[in-house]
């Protein structure tokens, strides 16, 4: 849902425009022929020429290290931080190049450049980076060799039992499960021809860093720091044509990821069928995608129609790895030496907006996406963590589908304050090797916008939609060892209910305006015994803002989300014998307030944001009392005020203090070191009980700007 | 004393005229000066800061300021009554469009928009199609045309822009799991096209998928061994906007995958809280749960992967 508040139009429904001719409303061109626009000098206008920019240095004192507060915005150690930033603007004659800097000075840093001729051609260029931290408290055996090779320290004492592996506590070493992206845009664009533009966008990404990665023993586990390295180029490129009410792109999308490391083999502190396990990593792959969009303005009909076509190739051909590392395996050969995987894609989507009537609105859409999977099927022979052969040869299922999905949506104007809408939408989806092969959900719902007065508006939506697989393929499922009582969620019927509401209140004569949502749906997977049963999220928010004076404003916002679920499971590949229930909780609450120009040259605001969540999880089991699980918490606080201090026109200091508290209670990592479970060489994750505290201190000097 | 009055009005009426460039034909009339009229009471920063965008570009011919365009009432529409001098105490006319008072509509106010936007810069060739316009968005909802740096295209400051109608994401991005949104390191237009797609939930990319996979790419494959859900939406076990639960899953885990997998041979088994570090603690429950063995849940291109451990 959406509302309509700042645009300064009238909040009515009245005097409507049909779409066609609201997009001939207003053309400036159109009115260009009758205006005599000679005197028309612009004497007082302001245009740039020359150089102006403002260039911001900083230091920053941050208390304590980090990591999910440091997560993303480059604090993430103790510390003090340099930091600049700034901005500029260059114009002469007809050419414009701009620049913006953000956080130079930190692992978040941020450049951008854009420059060019208007209306003729233009360019950009871009240079930033993204930190990403999980954990700081992980700790392993492990010592990267390279990006593809895990080593245990020398004379490393194995053992199935992670209790009787003697060396461990001294072999531990702390690594940080972290990582840094690199991304590089270029983008280039040119008026080619009249109503023809030529684009081209070209972005590199590379991320470095270490993730958690489980290595499997049969009975036991590790959780391994495994280095990445990752590249993706992607590339867009095509035409743009726009002339009257024709518009038409033609593009090309090419992605091309590269992984430097394509196996990841490490030593197995469990001594366990072998001493070496071997995990295959993400392998490179491709995909090129070509696609004509279009949308025409049918005037006459008042309608628009819009179209897109697209069709795709995914190929990824790595070199397979053995069957095994144990030599001592007879392994047969490989079917193949490659993967030679490769997936068609193809797209059509066909929309006709309308008002066939002055008051109705009607929009018809159609769409359909195909994922085919052409990767040929071939029989391999599964070796079980490099001890043994498995029985029996296993196909690959390349996984397909077809997913088309009709739409009619439909509004009516019954009066000026009162709009009533309803729609259909019907879905299809095939599918090749999966327990349901063709599903269907209809969804029919009702909206109301309703303006009572003029500083209200009201816009509710309810409906239904009734998910059915034509036929639950228990055979299928127990060629693959399921329990035919199971229904995947994803495939399973599935009655939803959903209503959402948003009430909106901007009183004319306050500088208030305020808005509350409320989102409601139950889902019942009714025919499921196995499975997810039924789940239900509400959700309810409000935002005010205030707007007192021109130079005093202060907003607050709030919310509440609750989602539940409950699932039946069965540990005797029998009738459901245990129950589950989950309660997520999440609270937001966040308001501020900012002051500008006291004393005409002093700026201030404070900010504050508080987000608390809580899960909470029962399981009912075959015997005994129920389970109550800890509750899993997070809470989050964040305190800030800043200050900006005019001195002159020209140089402007800042101050900010910012209080941060993170901290989790999560029982799947609390308490467990790496030796605490037997059969889990663990990493040690504690979770998060973070304070930071930083004081930034800063100053802004303009170059070249006017004084005012 | 009435030839006095005929004398005055009739200066008022002189001195009235040039203000406005009248037209014959009865349609709303042009400011006599163009932006100089507007500019010679609308100095403030707001209105001035337009110059430092790309609609105050005077080479730029498409531009509201480029040569023989209409400047200042190209957007807000013809402005002779609005410039005219008014006696003391009249009302001044409200400017057409984008003022306070301002009666347009927001189909008409969005038509000023459309008429150089809809073209081939591409940002509103969909426009019509998008379902903030079917609900009556106003392309001044979201966008600032006068500021320098319009809010809603910057990284930074576009999801705040995106909260004030869509809540229940500004909550969701602030889970322990989710985006950098929160840290004003992504927007929202990273993953959804505004101005309107032909896909599901305005997704930049034909499918939810193929979105995904622009920044992560090493889950795209095909692989040798396919998880099938994942190869069909990866929002079935994900929730891209936040997450309670580490990886932005929907669901702890293992309950999560105990949702689909109920096999012979690896019974579904109800993990209880004595299977947690303090007692049992068990491989199945703690750490990354089902992951800890089965690591390779975006499927594995091994020849003994199958079972997307390897």
């Amino acid at each position: 849902m959406t509302k309509t508040t700042h645009n300064h139009s009238n909040r009515s429904f009245t005097r409507p425009v049909s779409t066609a001719a609201a997009i001939a409303l207003a053309l400036p061109a159109s009115a260009l022929a009758q205006v005599d626009t000679s005197d028309w000098k612009c004497e007082y206008c302001p245009f740039p020429d020359g150089y102006e920019a403002e260039v911001g240095v900083g230091a920053s004192n941050v208390s304590d290290d980090s990591a999910r507060i440091g997560s993303a915005n480059g604090y993430d150690e103790s510390g003090v931080y340099a930091d600049v930033d700034g901005g500029g603007l260059y114009a002469a004659d007809a050419y414009r190049l701009s620049w913006m800097a953000d956080d130079l000075g930190l692992d978040s840093r941020r450049l951008e450049v854009e420059g060019g001729k208007p209306g003729a051609f233009g360019f950009t260029l871009g240079y930033r980076e993204l930190p990403y931290r999980l954990f700081r408290t992980t700790q392993t055996v492990f010592t990267a060799s390279g990006n593809d090779e895990l080593t245990l320290p020398s004379g490393w004492v194995s053992s199935a039992n992670t209790q009787n592996m003697t060396g461990l506590s001294a072999a531990l070493t702390g690594r940080d499960i972290a990582s840094d992206r690199e991304i590089l845009d270029l983008g280039f664009d040119v008026d080619a021809i009249s109503n023809v533009t030529f684009f081209a966008d070209y972005q590199r990404q590379q991320r470095d860093g270490v993730q958690i990665m489980g290595g499997s023993s049969f009975f036991q586990a590790a959780l391994l720091p495994r280095v990445i390295d990752y590249e993706t180029e992607l590339v867009d490129a095509g035409l743009r044509y726009a002339r009257g009410p024709l518009s038409l792109s033609a593009a090309w999308f090419g992605s091309f990821f590269t992984n430097n490391a394509d196996s990841l083999t490490w030593d197995n502190p469990f001594g366990v069928f072998n001493d070496q396990g071997r995990l295959a990593l993400e392998p490179d792959n491709d995909f090129q995608q070509v696609s004509v969009s279009g949308t025409y303005v049918a005037d006459s009909l008042n309608s628009v129609i819009a179209f897109t076509v697209a069709t795709g190739q995914g190929e990824q051909d790595d070199d397979l790895l053995a069957y095994t590392l144990n030599s001592a395996i007879a392994a047969p050969g490989l079917p193949r030496p490659t993967a030679a995987a490769e997936v068609d894609t193809t797209h059509y989507a066909l929309s006709i907006t309308s008002r066939p009537l002055p008051k109705t609105r009607v929009r018809f859409s159609y769409r359909y996406d195909e994922r085919d999977n052409t990767t040929p099927q071939a029989f391999w022979q599964r070796v079980v963590v490099d001890g043994f052969l498995a029985p029996g040869a296993e196909q690959n299922i390349p996984y397909s589908y077809e997913r088309s999905t009709i739409e009619l949506d439909a509004s009516y104007r019954v009066s000026d304050t009162v709009r009533l809408g309803a729609g259909y939408e019907r879905k299809d989806i095939d599918r090749d090797f999966q327990e349901v092969a063709e599903q269907t959900e209809d969804t029919g719902y009702g909206k109301v916008r309703w303006l009572p007065i003029a500083e209200i508006e009201l816009q509710l939506k309810g409906g239904t939609a009734r998910r059915e697989p034509k036929q639950y393929n228990d055979a299928f499922a127990a060629l693959n060892n399921q329990n035919p009582l199971l229904r995947k969620y994803h495939l399973a019927y599935r009655y939803r209910g959903f209503a959402e509401s948003m009430l909106t209140y901007t009183p004319s004569a306050l500088p208030v305006s305020a808005t509350m949502t409320a989102m409601y749906s139950n889902d019942s997977y009714s025919r499921s015994q196995l499975g997810l049963l039924d789940s239900d999220s509400k959700a309810l928010a409000l935002d005010v803002s205030w707007t007192p004076t021109e130079f005093v404003s202060a907003y607050v916002h709030a919310s509440d989300e609750v989602i539940e679920a409950r699932q039946a499971g069965s540990s005797l590949f029998a009738a459901p014998n245990w129950f589950a229930t989950h309660d997520d909780d999440f609270e937001t609450l966040g308001g501020g307030v900012r002051f500008r120009n006291i004393g005409e040259r002093v700026d201030m605001r404070v900010d504050y944001t508080r987000a608390t969540g809580e899960t909470e999880i029962i399981v009912d089991p075959p015997s005994g009392a129920n389970s109550e699980f800890p509750a899993l918490e997070s809470k989050y606080y964040d305190l800030r005020v800043a200050a900006d201090f005019r001195s002159s026109a020209k140089l402007t200091w800042n101050v900010e203090l910012r209080y941060q508290r993170f901290e989790t209670e999560d029982w799947a990592i609390e308490g467990l070191g790496p030796d605490t479970a037997r059969s889990l060489l663990a990493l040690g994750a504690s979770p998060y009980d973070e304070d930071v505290i930083a004081i930034a201190f800063g100053v802004r000097y303009r170059i070249g700007a006017d004084d005012e | 004393m009435k030839r006095l009055s005929a004398a005055i009005i009739f200066a008022l009426i002189l001195s009235l005229a040039p203000l406005a460039h009248a037209q014959d034909d009865g349609a709303p009339s042009y400011s006599r000066e163009g932006a100089d009229s507007c500019l010679s009471c609308h100095e403030d920063a707001v209105s001035l800061a337009v110059f430092k965008n790309s609609h105050g570009v005077p080479t730029d011919p498409r531009s509201p300021f480029g040569k023989g365009q209409l400047q200042c009432e190209a957007c807000h529409g013809p402005g002779g009554d609005h410039s005219r001098r008014v006696r003391r105490g009249q009302e001044r006319p409200v400017i057409p469009y984008f003022a306070e008072g301002s009666t347009s509509t927001v189909a008409e106010n969005n038509a000023v928009c459309l008429g150089c936007h809809a073209d081939s810069t591409g940002s509103g060739a969909q426009w019509h199609d998008g379902a903030h316009d079917f609900n009556d968005v106003g392309c001044a909802d979201c966008h600032s045309s006068h500021a320098a740096h319009d809010p809603v295209l910057q990284v930074a400051t576009q999801p705040e822009v995106c909260f004030e109608c869509h809540a229940a994401q500004r909550a969701q991005v602030s889970k322990p799991y989710a985006h950098p949104i929160a840290d004003g390191k992504m927007d929202c237009s990273s993953c959804h096209a505004p101005h309107g797609e032909q896909t599901a939930a305005g997704t930049a990319r034909q499918t939810l998928n193929d979105t995904c996979f622009e920044c992560h790419a090493e889950k795209r494959g095909p692989y040798l061994w396919e998880h099938a859900p994942v190869t069909e939406d990866c929002s079935d076990c994900h929730a891209p906007h936040g997450s309670s639960h580490q990886g932005m899953l929907s669901m702890r885990g293992p309950l999560l995958c105990q949702s689909c997998h109920s096999q012979a041979g690896h019974p579904s088994v109800p993990y209880q809280d004595s299977a947690l570090a303090g007692g049992s603690a068990s491989a199945f429950l703690l750490g990354q749960n089902c992951l800890n063995c089965h690591s390779q849940v975006h499927g594995s291109n091994h020849p003994s992967g199958s079972k997307l451990m390897r």
